[in-house]
């Protein structure tokens, strides 16, 4: 149930959650949110329910100690003791069996360390209420897989608000929240994982026998299907909360619309990309240090991305491949080349580099990988009993799915339906959308979100 | 008034939910009640069911006898021949319902995108047998190599294990034809119309009716390995077998084992399980006769040292990587018969 295209989700959790909470009085809200996190979350993974409330308890009581007297000191107990654990549970679960990774941990970590964050540097000023604190911590439509929002915009809640609940219609927040969701399910449920069928198949033929050309569209199609899983189930978690009144958290802005791969990680998961630059290399001085502290600090940076997302050493390698394009963009493409021309070598960099990143994040056996890059490049060999109409096969079968995709990387696209997307058509064709979702999610099998372990 | 018009999308959800509901409540006494149940009500809401049985073309208004057919899990009459094509008309959406409703969907859901693409007749024209002795006494055979020209005129039935056979052993490819589908069960393999023609999709009973073939090779029941027990397979099996026979009547039928899956896969899964796919490989192997109809173990030349399909040659521990489809090639070129 924890997955939001779950048909459990969709009809029964989230409708009575709504309910519920909108018709507790508005001073107790926030608990209704909680408890309903708290259920949503124990469905999930109540082993792990422990876990994440004590360190709710530990970061709040921490914060409150940091109101009455700031001490870096006690900052850096409290950052020491999130990041071990995470880094513990990232172990366990990769080494030891992967249910000892708590769902959702790699966001409720990252929200509680800019919490502390946040409150030493003093832009949180008031005292913090605990259950503020612990809901903005485990609130159900972000502890799965983010967006990693800031604890500021959770104050921005009017429905949370005796006092500007007045000005809001419910009805409104509900209707629009549906929009983004709905849009969202369908990224999620119609294209992205269709597409993991393909990148499936390809396995399954074994990556030492498919054509260069399958090898290609396999690179392009798992690419698709990241961006739509993960765009999608943002659309949908940002939906949610504008459904329960809160601020639309954007999470991807038209990523693949970049200039460069610097720009394309401020827009895809941007909450992410943010929280690394606010709370990781601002901290560590940022550019303002000279080149070498700045290119020292990009790998820092970085090799945590990269290690955030996984341990295996392919995380490691795909954090280190991007730290180097950016810095050759940084010090090289957009400094040295004509302007002209480092302008297209960036696009190249998002629209064929990124690509090939893409496929070093998704395989993470090395000898695997090597074999598919030298299938993506066959100078260095031949594939075994490779067949070469497979290329033209699946791409008869996949055609419908990776078509809207490529449509929906042009950001005009999106953009033009978000600024129309109160119009009567577009409410129409939603309905019929969010039926046709339903009955692709009634015939399939839940396949989760692929970011849900990190 | 005003409320319609800030909510339009939720009102337009809300109430076919509601609808949606309604008929399935209401139908789940006729036409959904094989969908009723399968489903537990605790675990998905009614809804649901509606468009599960949408994918069995079941609608409400259908006749309740079109629903047991359609889903093909439905224990009891065997009788797949008397559903008149019901069972046939089954669509891509179909193949991916069945699947989805396995209890381990994930791995197979992938499958259908072997699609059909190589369920093609080859138009291989097979004139009539070479046999001409009429020799009545009762003959044994042995299982001998022999050479790829052996393929000619054999003809492959199968799921989408067979369709990887068809498209990663060239050898085999270009000489025997393949009636191969994904996601194709011993309940379907006569009645689907998948068989591509000049003249467009027709069933295997018909293309055997058409086409004569000396050598049939048969693996199938991995699809269905969750569905009914393995007396029902056995039965359901003996009958496409028998039909086969009435259609055939000279060819040598080969009963290939299901071939197993790997040790990972099968662990803490109900039905895809070695000991489970063993039992019913023990059943239709009794189907052999040694004259007409042999049966032969492919797992010998897949299998690891513990009886499970060895790791290193499959991604996903059901489908042999095109890299090793060779092996079970190999395995079939010695182990033939020669009458």
């Amino acid at each position: 149930m924890v997955n939001f295209s779950d048909l459990n989700f969709i009809f029964r959790f989230l409708p009575i959650f709504l309910i519920a909470f909108y018709i507790t009085p508005i001073r107790l809200r926030t608990w209704t949110l909680f408890l309903g996190s708290l259920l949503f979350y124990a469905v999930g993974d109540l082993r792990m329910l422990p876990a994440l409330l004590a360190a709710i308890i530990v970061n709040f009581l921490f914060g409150k100690a940091q109101f009455a007297e700031k001490s870096k000191s006690l900052l850096f107990f409290i950052l020491a003791i999130d990041a071990g654990m995470l880094v513990e549970f990232k172990i366990l679960g990769q080494f030891v069996n992967s249910s000892l990774l708590p769902i959702g941990i790699s966001f409720y970590i990252f929200k509680m360390i800019s919490y502390q964050m946040d409150v030493y540097s003093g832009k949180i000023h008031k005292d913090a209420r605990f259950i503020d604190v612990a809901t903005y911590f485990s609130m159900f439509p972000q502890i799965v897989s983010g967006p990693i929002m800031r604890y500021e915009k959770f104050l921005e809640n009017p429905m949370l608000d005796e006092d500007k609940s007045r000005d809001k219609s419910l009805w409104v927040l509900i209707e629009d929240g549906l929009r983004y969701f709905i849009v969202g399910l369908a990224m999620k449920v119609l294209i992205a994982d269709h597409l993991s069928m393909l990148w499936h198949d390809i396995g399954t033929i074994g990556y030492e026998s498919i054509s260069t050309p399958l090898a290609w569209l396999g690179a392009y199609a798992y690419t698709l299907e990241l961006y739509f899983d993960f765009w999608g189930y943002s659309l949908m978690a940002g939906g949610i909360g504008v459904m329960l009144g809160f601020p639309f958290i954007v999470n991807f802005d038209q990523p693949y619309g970049s200039g460069s791969v610097s720009e394309f990680y401020r827009r895809w998961h941007a909450t992410l990309g943010s929280w690394f630059r606010d709370y990781i290399y601002f901290p560590l001085g940022g550019s303002r240090k000279g080149n070498f502290r700045t290119v020292f600090n990009l790998l820092v940076v970085w090799l945590v991305t990269g290690f955030w997302h996984g341990i295996t050493p392919n995380f490691i390698l795909w954090g280190v491949v991007l730290f180097v394009i950016i810095v050759c963009e940084k010090y090289l493409v957009f400094k040295v080349f004509p302007d002209k021309l480092g302008k297209v070598v960036g696009k190249i960099n998002v629209l064929v580099l990124i690509p090939l990143t893409w496929v070093i994040f998704a395989i993470t056996d090395f000898d695997m990988l090597a074999m598919y890059f030298s299938r993506l490049f066959p100078f260095f060999g031949q594939g075994i009993v490779v067949n070469d109409n497979d290329f033209f096969k699946n791409i008869g079968i996949y055609w419908m799915v990776l078509l809207p995709g490529f449509i929906l990387l042009f950001p005009k696209v999106f953009e033009f339906w978000e600024n129309r997307r109160g119009h009567i058509v577009f409410n129409v064709i939603w309905i019929l959308l969010f039926w046709f979702c339903i009955y692709s999610i009634s015939g399939a099998a839940g396949n989760p979100f692929m970011y849900f372990r990190f | 008034m005003k409320f319609l018009k800030e909510c339009p999308i939720l009102i337009g959800i809300a109430l076919i939910a509601v609808i949606l509901t309604v008929i399935s409540f209401a139908c789940q006494g006729s036409v959904y009640s094989d969908y009723a149940e399968e489903s537990d009500p605790a675990k998905v809401p009614a809804l649901a069911l509606v468009f599960k049985a949408a994918r069995d073309e079941v609608f409400p208004w259908s006749g309740s006898a079109g629903a047991q057919v359609a889903t093909g899990e439905v224990q009891g009459e065997a009788d797949g021949a008397g559903a008149e094509g019901e069972g046939s008309s089954a669509t891509e959406a179909d193949v991916e319902g069945q699947e989805g409703s396995a209890p381990d969907g994930s791995d197979q859901s992938a499958s259908w995108l072997y699609g059909d693409v190589d369920a093609a007749i080859s138009g291989n024209d097979i004139s009539g047998n070479a046999v001409s002795g009429d020799d009545a006494e009762p003959e044994t055979y042995e299982f001998t190599e022999v050479d790829e020209d052996y393929f000619t005129d054999a003809l492959f039935i199968g799921d989408s294990r067979t369709v990887g056979l068809s498209e990663y052993c060239e050898p085999l490819d270009e000489r025997a034809t393949f009636y191969s589908k994904v996601s194709l069960t011993i309940y379907t393999v006569m009645d689907k119309e998948f068989v591509k023609t000049d003249e467009g999709k027709i069933s295997v009973d018909a293309a055997l009716r058409e086409n004569q073939f000396s050598k049939i090779y048969i693996m199938l029941g991995l699809n269905e390995i969750g569905t009914g027990d393995t007396e029902y397979f056995f039965n359901a099996y003996k009958e496409v077998i028998d039909r086969i026979m009435e259609l055939q009547p000279d060819a040598i039928i080969y009963i290939q084992s299901i071939m197993h899956v790997t040790a990972e896969k099968a662990h803490g899964d109900k039905n895809f399980n070695n000991e489970k796919i063993n039992a019913r490989n023990e059943a239709i192997a009794q189907l052999a006769d040694q004259k007409k109809i042999f049966y032969i173990d492919m797992n010998e030349a897949v299998d690891d040292e513990d009886g499970n399909l060895d790791k290193s040659l499959s991604f996903d521990g059901v489908h042999l990587k095109a890299s090793s489809y060779e092996r079970w090639y190999e395995f079939l070129l010695h182990n033939a018969i020669v009458r």
